[in-house]
C-alpha cells in the first residue's frame, strides 16, 4: 500500500510545473559548478606542485650545504594538498593559508643566528578585495540552500492540499492505517526529488570527470558516495519538516508561508548571526600586541644571555654550550608563543562552530566539508600533520648530528654543530596525508546530530498526522 | 471607489495568519541582527580609537622628520550596521609617506584580531528586508489576481463601474501599505535600539540617508510585488502561480548572484601586472642609481648614505617590494638623539643629500603612480566593476548598490576616504617643500631640538555628504523605478486584455 500511494505522489509530482522547475535550476547549478571546477582545479594543482618544488630544492641546498645549515633554516614552507573534491565544498578556503611556514628568520647577530620556528601565518585576502562578496557555487550551496529550499516546495502541500480538496478523507476512508499514508508520501517526495538531483550530480560528475586535467582517485569516489548519502540525509530533514508543518496547518498557503520563514531563518541568518554572537564574545587581541610582545621575551632572554656570557668563563666549550642553549630555548619560547596564539584563535572559532550547529544548513556544510578535505577541520588536521613533522625533522638533525664524530653535538650554534652535508634523500618528507577514517572520526558527531534532527521531526511529523483532523 | 478598494486589500492581507507569522520572524530577525552588529560596531569603534591614540602616541615620541610614522585610521561607518558593504572588509589604517602613493591596496587592518572568523558570513539589515521581505512582497501577490479568478470575486468587482487599471491600482497600493508595516516596524526598532546605544550619534544627514535606504527597500518591494503579481496574471491558477514565484524568487534572490559570479571570473587577474611592476620597478631602479652617483660626486665620505654620523640613536633604511599590488619604494632615514662633536662637519653634506634624496624620490613616486595607477584600475577596479554589473541584473544587485551608496559603504566611498589620503600626503609634502623640511637638521637628528609635529598640516575626513549618497544611488534606484513602470505597465496591458 506504501508503494500504491509513492507512486501517485511520484506521478503528480513528475507532471507537475516544480519538478521541471527544479530539474533546470539544479541542472543548471551543477553544470555552473562543473565547469568553474575545470577552469579553476588545475590552476590550483600547477601552483600547489610549483611551491612544492621550489621549497624541495631550496631544502636540498641547505641539506648539502651543512647540517648546520639545513638545522638553523628549518624545512621552509610546508605546502597544503589541495583536494581534488573542493567542488564539493569550497569550505572558506581562501580564508585559511595554504601552507606553514617551518623557516622563519627572526633575528642574527655578527656569532649567532636565530633557529627556525613554526609559524602559522594567516591570510586576509580581503584588505585588496573590492570585488562583490560571493558565496561560490559549491555542492555544499547547492544542498544546503537550493535543495533545501526545493525540498520544502516539494512536500509543503503534500498533506494540506489533500485536505483542501478533500482528498484525504477519502484515502483515509479506505483501510489504510495513517502512518502509511504518511510514509507513502515521504517516499513519493524523496524518490521525485530524487530524480532531478540525481540527474543533476550526474551531469556534474560526468564534465568533471571526462576532463583530463582532473583526477578522482578510488577514495575521491568513496567521499562523493558518503557526500550523497549525506545530501540525501538532509533533503529528509526538509521533507519531514514540510510534511509536519503541512500536516499541521489547515491550508496550504499558511504553510508554505511558515516553511519559507522558518527556512530564512535557519538556513540564511542563522548561522551568520550565532557565529557573531559566538565569534565576538572574545578578541584574541590584535596582531600587533603580538608581535610586541613576542619581542619583548625575546630581549628578555637575550638580556639574561648576555649577562651569563659576561660572567663566563674564557673556556670555549662552555661558551658553546651557552650559546647553543640560548639559541634554541629563544626558539623553543617563540615557537609555543606562536602556538599559543594559534590555539586561541581556534579555540574561539570551534565555539563559534559549535553554536551554529544549532542551523542544519551548517551541520550540512560541516560535513561536506570534511569528507571533501577543505575547510577548517581538515586545516586543523593538516596543522597537526605540519606539527608532527616538525617534530620529526628536529629527531631527524639530532640524530645525524650525534652520528657526526667531529661534532660538539651541541645544537644551536655553527661551532658545536656538524658542518658536513646531508644527503637530501636522507631529510624526512613531509606528507599532508588524507585520512578518511580520520575525517569520519571527526564528522561522526554532526552525523549524529542531523540524523537526531531527521529522527525528531520524522516522530514530530507522524504525531502531527495522527492527531490531525481530516 | 478606490478607497473602498484599497480597504479591502488592505483588510484582506492584513488580517491574515501568514502576516502574522511574517511579522513576528521579521521582528526577531531584525532585533537580534541589530543588537549583534551595534556590538560589532562598539568593537570596531573601539579598536579604532585605540589605533589612533596610538599612532598619534607614536608619532609624538618621534624626535626627527625621517623617523616620524604618521598613519591615518579610517573610522567605521554607523550606517554599517544597515549595509555592511565594504566597511568592514577594506583596510582602514594607511601608512602616509612622502616615499610612495597611499591607496587601498597599502592599506592594513588595525586591530584585526582572528583572521579565521572571516569564515563565517556576516550579516546586515537590509540583508533581511533583501530576503524575506521580497519573499513576503510575492507571498502577497501571488493570489491576488489568481485567487479573484479562482473565487469568481473578480467577475463580481467588474460588474461595478470601475475600470480595471483602478483594480489593479487599489490591490498595489494596498499591498504595498501592507508592506510598509513590517518594514517600517523594523526600521523603527533598529532606530530605537541605534539611538539607545551610547557610541552611535546620529546626524540629520545620517536619518536623510536612512531615509534613502527606506524608500530604496520599498521601490525594491514594490518590484517583487510586481513579479508576483505579473506572474498571478499570467498563470491565472493560485497554486501554478505560486510554485512559479517561489522559483522566481529562489532563482532571483539566493541563485542568481552566486551563480553569475562563480560562473564569470571576476577576481583579481594576478599576473596581468608583471610589466606594470617591471616599470615601477625600473623607475625606482633609476632612481636608485642617481642616488649613487650623487654619494659618488659627493666630496665628503662617499658612498655611505647614513654619512657615518655617529651618536645615540639609530639610522634605517627600509623598503617594500609586493608584485601582486605593484607596491615598491624605499628609503632612508634616522633618528639620532645626540650627535657626536666631531662629525659636525658632515651634516652640511647629509643635509644637502637628504635635501636631494627627498626632491628626487617625491617625482619618483609621482613618475611610478604614473603607470601605477591605471594598472590598479586593470586590475582590481574593473574586474570588480564587471562583477558589480553582472549583479544588477537582478533586482537584488540594484537593491544592494543602491542602500550600499546611501549608507557610504560603497566602494566609492570608500575610496573618497583613501583620496583624501592622497591629498593630505600632498600637503606633507608641500609642506615639507615650503618648510625645506628634507634639508633641514631636524629630518635626520634631534640633537638641537625635536620635532614639533603640531605644526603639521592636520588630517580630516568627512564622509561625503548626503547629495554625493544620492548621486551614487541614484542610477540603480531609476533602473528599480523603471523595471517598476514597466512590470506595471505589462501587468496592466495583460489585464485589461484577459476575460473573466
Amino acid at each position: 500500500m506504501i508503494w500504491h500511494i509513492a507512486k501517485r505522489e511520484l506521478y503528480d509530482n513528475l507532471n507537475s510545473l516544480r519538478f521541471a522547475l527544479a530539474t533546470m535550476l539544479l541542472l543548471g547549478l551543477m553544470l555552473t559548478n562543473a565547469i568553474t571546477h575545470l577552469r579553476e582545479h588545475p590552476e590550483r594543482v600547477q601552483k600547489y606542485r610549483d611551491a612544492v618544488a621550489k621549497h624541495q630544492s631550496l631544502l636540498t641546498s641547505h641539506a648539502e650545504n651543512s647540517l648546520y645549515e639545513l638545522a638553523q633554516q628549518g624545512p621552509g614552507r610546508l605546502y597544503k594538498q589541495p583536494s581534488p573534491l573542493r567542488f564539493c565544498a569550497e569550505g572558506g578556503e581562501t580564508f585559511l593559508s595554504d601552507h606553514a611556514e617551518g623557516g622563519y628568520h627572526r633575528w642574527s647577530t655578527d656569532t649567532l643566528k636565530s633557529f627556525w620556528i613554526l609559524v602559522y601565518p594567516s591570510v586576509t585576502p580581503n584588505v585588496d578585495n573590492v570585488h562583490p562578496e560571493v558565496t561560490k557555487v559549491d555542492w555544499s550551496f547547492i544542498i544546503g540552500y537550493v535543495l533545501s529550499l526545493i525540498a520544502l516546495l516539494f512536500t509543503f502541500d503534500s498533506i494540506s492540499s489533500e485536505r483542501e480538496r478533500g482528498t484525504l478523507r477519502l484515502t483515509l476512508a479506505n483501510s489504510i492505517p495513517r502512518h502509511t499514508v504518511l510514509i507513502g508520501k515521504f517516499l513519493g517526495a524523496l524518490i521525485s526529488i530524487n530524480i532531478p538531483f540525481i540527474l543533476a550530480v550526474l551531469v556534474n560528475l560526468l564534465v568533471i570527470s571526462t576532463s583530463s586535467n582532473v583526477h578522482l582517485g578510488t577514495e575521491a569516489w568513496e567521499r562523493l558516495g558518503i557526500i550523497f548519502i549525506i545530501a540525501i540525509l538532509y533533503m529528509c530533514l526538509f521533507l519531514v519538516l514540510g510534511l509536519l508543518v503541512s500536516a499541521r496547518v489547515q491550508r496550504s498557503a499558511v504553510s508554505l508561508v511558515i516553511l519559507l520563514l522558518v527556512w530564512v531563518t535557519f538556513v540564511v541568518f542563522m548561522p551568520g548571526t550565532l557565529a557573531s554572537i559566538a565569534g565576538g564574545s572574545a578578541s584574541s587581541g590584535p596582531t600587533r600586541g603580538f608581535y610586541e610582545y613576542s619581542w619583548q621575551v625575546h630581549n628578555e632572554l637575550s638580556a639574561q644571555y648576555r649577562s651569563r656570557r659576561r660572567n663566563a668563563s674564557e673556556n670555549s666549550t662552555q661558551k658553546v654550550q651557552s650559546a647553543g642553549e640560548y639559541v634554541i630555548k629563544d626558539a623553543e619560547q617563540q615557537e609555543r608563543l606562536h602556538e599559543e596564539r594559534l590555539k586561541q584563535r581556534i579555540d574561539q572559532v570551534n565555539r563559534a562552530r559549535i553554536i551554529t550547529r544549532l542551523s542544519p544548513v551548517t551541520i550540512a556544510q560541516h560535513l561536506l566539508e570534511s569528507f571533501a578535505a577543505t575547510g577548517f577541520e581538515r586545516h586543523l588536521q593538516f596543522l597537526e600533520n605540519v606539527q608532527s613533522y616538525a617534530r620529526q625533522f628536529r629527531v631527524f638533525i639530532a640524530d645525524s648530528d650525534k652520528a657526526d664524530p667531529e661534532s660538539l653535538h651541541i645544537l644551536g650554534v655553527r661551532a658545536g654543530m656538524s658542518e658536513k652535508p646531508v644527503s637530501p634523500e636522507a631529510v624526512p618528507k613531509f606528507e599532508d596525508a588524507l585520512n578518511l577514517s580520520k575525517d569520519f572520526n571527526i564528522a561522526a558527531t554532526e552525523l549524529m546530530l542531523l540524523m537526531l534532527f531527521v529522527v525528531v521531526l520524522m516522530s514530530g511529523a507522524y504525531l502531527a498526522f495522527v492527531r490531525a483532523e481530516v | 471607489m478606490l478607497i473602498t478598494l484599497i480597504r479591502r486589500e488592505l483588510l484582506d492581507n492584513l488580517m491574515t495568519f501568514r502576516f502574522a507569522v511574517a511579522i513576528f520572524i521579521m521582528l526577531l530577525l531584525v532585533v537580534a541582527n541589530t543588537a549583534v552588529l551595534l556590538k560589532d560596531y562598539d568593537k570596531r569603534l573601539a579598536s579604532y580609537n585605540t589605533a589612533v591614540k596610538k599612532n598619534r602616541q607614536e608619532l609624538l615620541e618621534t624626535k626627527t622628520y625621517s623617523a616620524g610614522h604618521i598613519s591615518l585610521n579610517r573610522a567605521p561607518n554607523p550606517l554599517s550596521i544597515f549595509n555592511i558593504g565594504l566597511d568592514k572588509r577594506l583596510g582602514n589604517e594607511i601608512w602616509i609617506s612622502y616615499v610612495y602613493m597611499p591607496t587601498l591596496w597599502d592599506a592594513n587592518k588595525h586591530g584585526t584580531d582572528n583572521p579565521f572568523l572571516n569564515l563565517f558570513t556576516s550579516i546586515d539589515l537590509v540583508l533581511i528586508f533583501q530576503s524575506v521581505l521580497s519573499l513576503l512582497a510575492l507571498i502577497f501577490a501571488y493570489d491576488s489576481l489568481a485567487g479573484e479568478y479562482e473565487r469568481g470575486t473578480l467577475r463580481l468587482v467588474l460588474t461595478h463601474p470601475v475600470g480595471r487599471g483602478y483594480i489593479l491600482f487599489a490591490k498595489y497600493i494596498g499591498a504595498m501599505i501592507c508592506l510598509l508595516v513590517p518594514l517600517l516596524m523594523s526600521i523603527l526598532l533598529s532606530l530605537i535600539l541605534l539611538t539607545t546605544s551610547p557610541s552611535i550619534s546620529l546626524s540629520t544627514d545620517d536619518f536623510l540617508r536612512i531615509g534613502g535606504i527606506v524608500f530604496t527597500s520599498l521601490v525594491y518591494l514594490s518590484l517583487f510585488y510586481l513579479i508576483g503579481m505579473l506572474i498571478s496574471a499570467m498563470t491565472r491558477r493560485t497554486s501554478t502561480a505560486l510554485m512559479l514565484a517561489m522559483f522566481v524568487w529562489g532563482f532571483l534572490v539566493p541563485v542568481y548572484p552566486n551563480m553569475i559570479l562563480t560562473a564569470v571570473e571576476t577576481a583579481p587577474k594576478i599576473g596581468t601586472e608583471a610589466s606594470a611592476y617591471n616599470q615601477i620597478k625600473q623607475i625606482w631602479e633609476k632612481h636608485d642609481r642617481e642616488q649613487k652617483q650623487f654619494l659618488a660626486n659627493d666630496a665628503f665620505p662617499g658612498d655611505d648614505w647614513d654619512f657615518n654620523l655617529i651618536g645615540t640613536g639609530y639610522s634605517f633604511w627600509g623598503g617594500e617590494d609586493d608584485p601582486l599590488t605593484l607596491h615598491y619604494y624605499d628609503y632612508t632615514g634616522s633618528h639620532l638623539e645626540t650627535l657626536e662633536e666631531k662629525y659636525e662637519l658632515r651634516v652640511p653634506h647629509a643635509q644637502n643629500y637628504h635635501h636631494f634624496l627627498g626632491t628626487n624620490i617625491i617625482n619618483t613616486v609621482e613618475r611610478a603612480w604614473l603607470i601605477r595607477k591605471p594598472a590598479l584600475e586593470t586590475i582590481y577596479l574593473q574586474p570588480a566593476r564587471i562583477g558589480r554589473m553582472l549583479l544588477k541584473v537582478s533586482p537584488v544587485g540594484l537593491y544592494d548598490g543602491a542602500t550600499e551608496a546611501w549608507a557610504g559603504t560603497d566602494l566609492k566611498s570608500i575610496q573618497d576616504f583613501f583620496s583624501a589620503a592622497q591629498r593630505h600626503r600632498r600637503a606633507i609634502v608641500n609642506h615639507f617643500y615650503d618648510k625645506e623640511i628634507f634639508a633641514s637638521r631636524k629630518w635626520f637628528t634631534a640633537d638641537q631640538g625635536a620635532v614639533d609635529w603640531n605644526t603639521l598640516p592636520q588630517f580630516s575626513f568627512q564622509r561625503s555628504d548626503i547629495g554625493t549618497n544620492a548621486k551614487r544611488a541614484l542610477p540603480d534606484l531609476f533602473l528599480l523605478m523603471m523595471i517598476n513602470i514597466i512590470l506595471f505597465t505589462i501587468i496592466l496591458l495583460i489585464f485589461v486584455k484577459s476575460e473573466v
